[in-house]
């Protein structure tokens, strides 16, 4: 859902920002007194700056109580009373404590690393990212996910760690809920 | 002509633009050698890949502090005096660090990114051999000495000639209630990246030099989150700066074109002092991921990325379009290049601050998002004001004029930089995780869009430093009679 906020409101505010150079680059064929100009200027300026700062006030707002490690938030959501799962980075390969889930499962990952830092990035079947921290080596990182949906999932290395980094991959099941399916 | 530019300080400016204009292209073609292989339209081994991509890196960011350098002295010495053997040390101590980097990379294999994270180039080493890391991490280091070297001159110049760098920030009008306008633009700016740019650099050369010590004798550890502190407070504030001296072009040649007073009246001052305090701050935005940071100091790092894009979109470019609007403004070569890089600097910005939303960050940290963000401000905002500099400086310098390929070559530069970033920015939508040397079949067309502009790109590139060489040849030679103006 994020993906598409972001890629949405880029466009959306790059657009705006074109109209307003196209707009200048179209009036600076003509010729006005600059102190008149910004007279003006400056008096727009000042709902201008106000609209940017009720937009990001607006923004902070709805997002800082949504942070994605805020324990508080997951025990009041009771993501931590599900599965705990030890994760630990090493070049090029991820060591889990556990790898199949069930559709439902609230998982709290605990993730580190052996040698380097490196990213666990967890996708979703349709290859979406859907939640990640980074792997450490001395620190233990928390993230929440419940799987909502079956499907095969992968854990992607989002920090540069060498020259294996785009094989450090793996493959985690989350089966139906009430079992594996017949197929 | 910039008569109070020292002749010795004007030729060094030529090999800064130079240098920064050859390597531009060999590093743009490095950009899309990548791309073609996440494209799959050619095959290389991700030890090159890897390789390759630390090169481009090291030297994008690194082209991008000469030629902004070379604009902050080319301004600067309109207003104070400059030793241009200061300007030579930078520029010798600069080539013999990015030697150094280029032999890690090419003779010792040395592939762990420009950011060089920590515990990463030890490991590395004991694979590969330490000589990499070592040359890589001291290049870096010489480097970096060779900037400092330059700021602290500056903040000696700026001292004696307006009293500290707190009155070049135009303190004593925002604090003590001094009425008229503060230092020019080009003083403003130069104390904003000297206070910032030497914070970064110790920052930088503290864990360069631990992660030597590290290699050296790997019983001295240094905590691996303090680390990348240090690390990104180095490499985000120095990225960040190049685009705070470039400005300084826009500044007086927009003046210029416009026969417009661009003066730092007290919100002009008090933007920059914000910039300066947000600067410093907002490095943090790279370790939103890193759960262990104080949730506090997280908060920060997304609220002042919020803030740091007001000072940018509310006074910079706000006060482009208000200088150029109804102006009768010259277009060339150059003025239309300083109003674009505007639009570039204000266009990259955008998803920058969406993507330092922590709920955001969480989906798209490291995705090629990112790069998207940074390309747009670095390719349309910064080398565009740097290249923009370079056809100034032959037009005031020399008698350089616009032609009809330069127009082309602009659009063609900035149509195609559109589809770039637009490709990069696609693929962090769709979670292409950035820096893999292979892609999944779903990432591979938005490569290959990429890689296509990339090559327009290139040879916009190749156009730019041709028409650049091509105007050198009358520098200091043919400057018309009383010539003082590239407007006029």
């Amino acid at each position: 859902m994020y993906q598409q906020i972001a890629m949405y409101a880029t466009v959306f505010f790059v657009f705006l920002l074109a109209l307003a150079f196209a707009f200048v680059y179209g009036e600076s064929k003509r010729s006005g007194e600059y102190s008149t100009i910004q007279e003006k200027g400056y008096k727009i300026r000042k709902f201008y700056f106000l609209g940017l700062i009720a937009i990001m006030a607006f923004a902070t707002v709805m997002t800082l109580g949504r942070l994605p490690y805020d324990s508080n938030q997951a025990e009041a959501e009771g993501l931590n009373e599900g599965i705990v799962v030890k994760v630990t980075g090493i070049q090029y390969a991820w060591e889990m404590s556990e790898e199949t889930f069930k559709a439902g499962d609230k998982v709290q990952f605990d993730v580190t690393a052996s040698d380097v830092t490196h990213g666990f990035g967890l996708y979703n079947e349709n290859m979406e990212l859907v939640a990640q921290t980074q792997a450490m080596p001395g620190y233990t990182n928390t993230v929440y996910y419940t799987f909502k949906e079956p499907g095969t999932y992968q854990i992607l290395c989002l920090e540069y760690c060498s020259a294996g980094h785009h094989v450090m991959v793996k493959e985690i099941v989350v089966e139906p809920e009430g079992g594996a399916s017949d197929e | 002509m910039n008569e109070a530019i020292h002749p010795l300080a004007r030729k060094t400016v030529v090999w800064h633009l130079a240098v920064t204009s050859l390597v531009l292209i060999l590093m743009m073609i490095f950009g899309v050698i990548m791309l073609m292989n996440q494209g799959e339209m050619i095959s290389i081994t991700p030890q090159w890949f890897y390789k390759i991509m630390t090169a481009h890196g090291t030297g994008m960011v690194g082209i991008a502090a000469l030629g902004g350098t070379a604009i902050l002295w080319y301004f600067l010495s309109k207003y104070v005096k400059l030793n241009p053997a200061i300007l030579i040390v930078n520029f010798v101590l600069f080539l013999t660090g990015v030697s150094m980097v280029l032999i890690a990379i090419f003779v010792f294999d040395f592939s762990d990114g420009w950011t060089f994270l920590y515990p990463l180039p030890a490991q590395s080493a004991k694979m590969y051999g330490a000589a990499g890391a070592v040359f890589f991490l001291s290049g870096m280091l010489v480097l970096g000495f060779g900037f400092l070297i330059l700021y602290m001159y500056l903040a000696a110049r700026l001292t004696a000639v307006y009293g500290g760098l707190g009155k070049a920030l135009g303190w004593d009008i925002i604090f003590r209630g001094k009425k008229g306008y503060g230092p020019p633009a080009a003083v403003v700016a130069t104390a904003m990246v000297i206070i910032t740019n030497s914070t970064a650099l110790l920052a930088g050369a503290t864990v360069l030099a631990a992660s030597l010590v590290n290699i050296i004798n790997p019983a001295v550890t240094m905590d691996p989150l303090l680390a990348k502190h240090l690390t990104y407070a180095f490499g985000h504030i120095f990225a960040n700066c190049t685009i705070y001296m470039a400005v300084i072009a826009v500044y007086e040649v927009l003046s210029e074109y416009t026969k417009r007073p661009w003066k730092a009246n007290k919100v002009f001052l008090i933007a920059w002092n914000c910039s300066t305090l947000f600067t410093l701050m907002i490095y943090t935005h790279h370790l939103l991921m890193d759960f262990a940071v104080p949730k506090w100091m997280l908060i920060i790092g997304q609220v002042f990325s919020y803030a740091n894009g007001l000072p940018v979109m509310v006074v910079t470019a706000y006060g482009a379009l208000m200088i150029v609007y109804r102006s009768r403004m010259k277009w060339d070569f150059t003025s239309s290049l300083f109003f674009l890089s505007m639009f570039g600097w204000v266009a990259g910005a955008i998803p920058a601050i969406i993507d330092a939303t922590i709920v955001v960050n969480h989906v798209m940290h490291n995705t090629k998002w990112v790069p998207g963000h940074f390309h747009t401000y670095m390719g349309m905002g910064v080398v565009a004001m740097i290249i923009g500099f370079m056809y100034y400086f032959n037009k005031t310098e020399g008698n350089q004029e616009h032609r009809g390929i330069d127009t082309f070559t602009i659009a063609l530069y900035f149509v195609f930089f559109m589809g770039l970033v637009g490709s990069f920015l696609y693929a962090g939508g769709i979670s292409a995780p950035r820096r893999w040397s292979e892609h999944l079949p779903q990432w591979v067309l938005s490569d290959q869009v990429g890689a296509v502009s990339g090559i327009f790109i290139v040879l916009a590139a190749i156009i730019f430093t041709a028409r650049f060489f091509s105007g050198l040849r009358c520098v200091g030679s043919q400057v018309p009679y009383q010539k003082k103006s590239a407007a006029g």
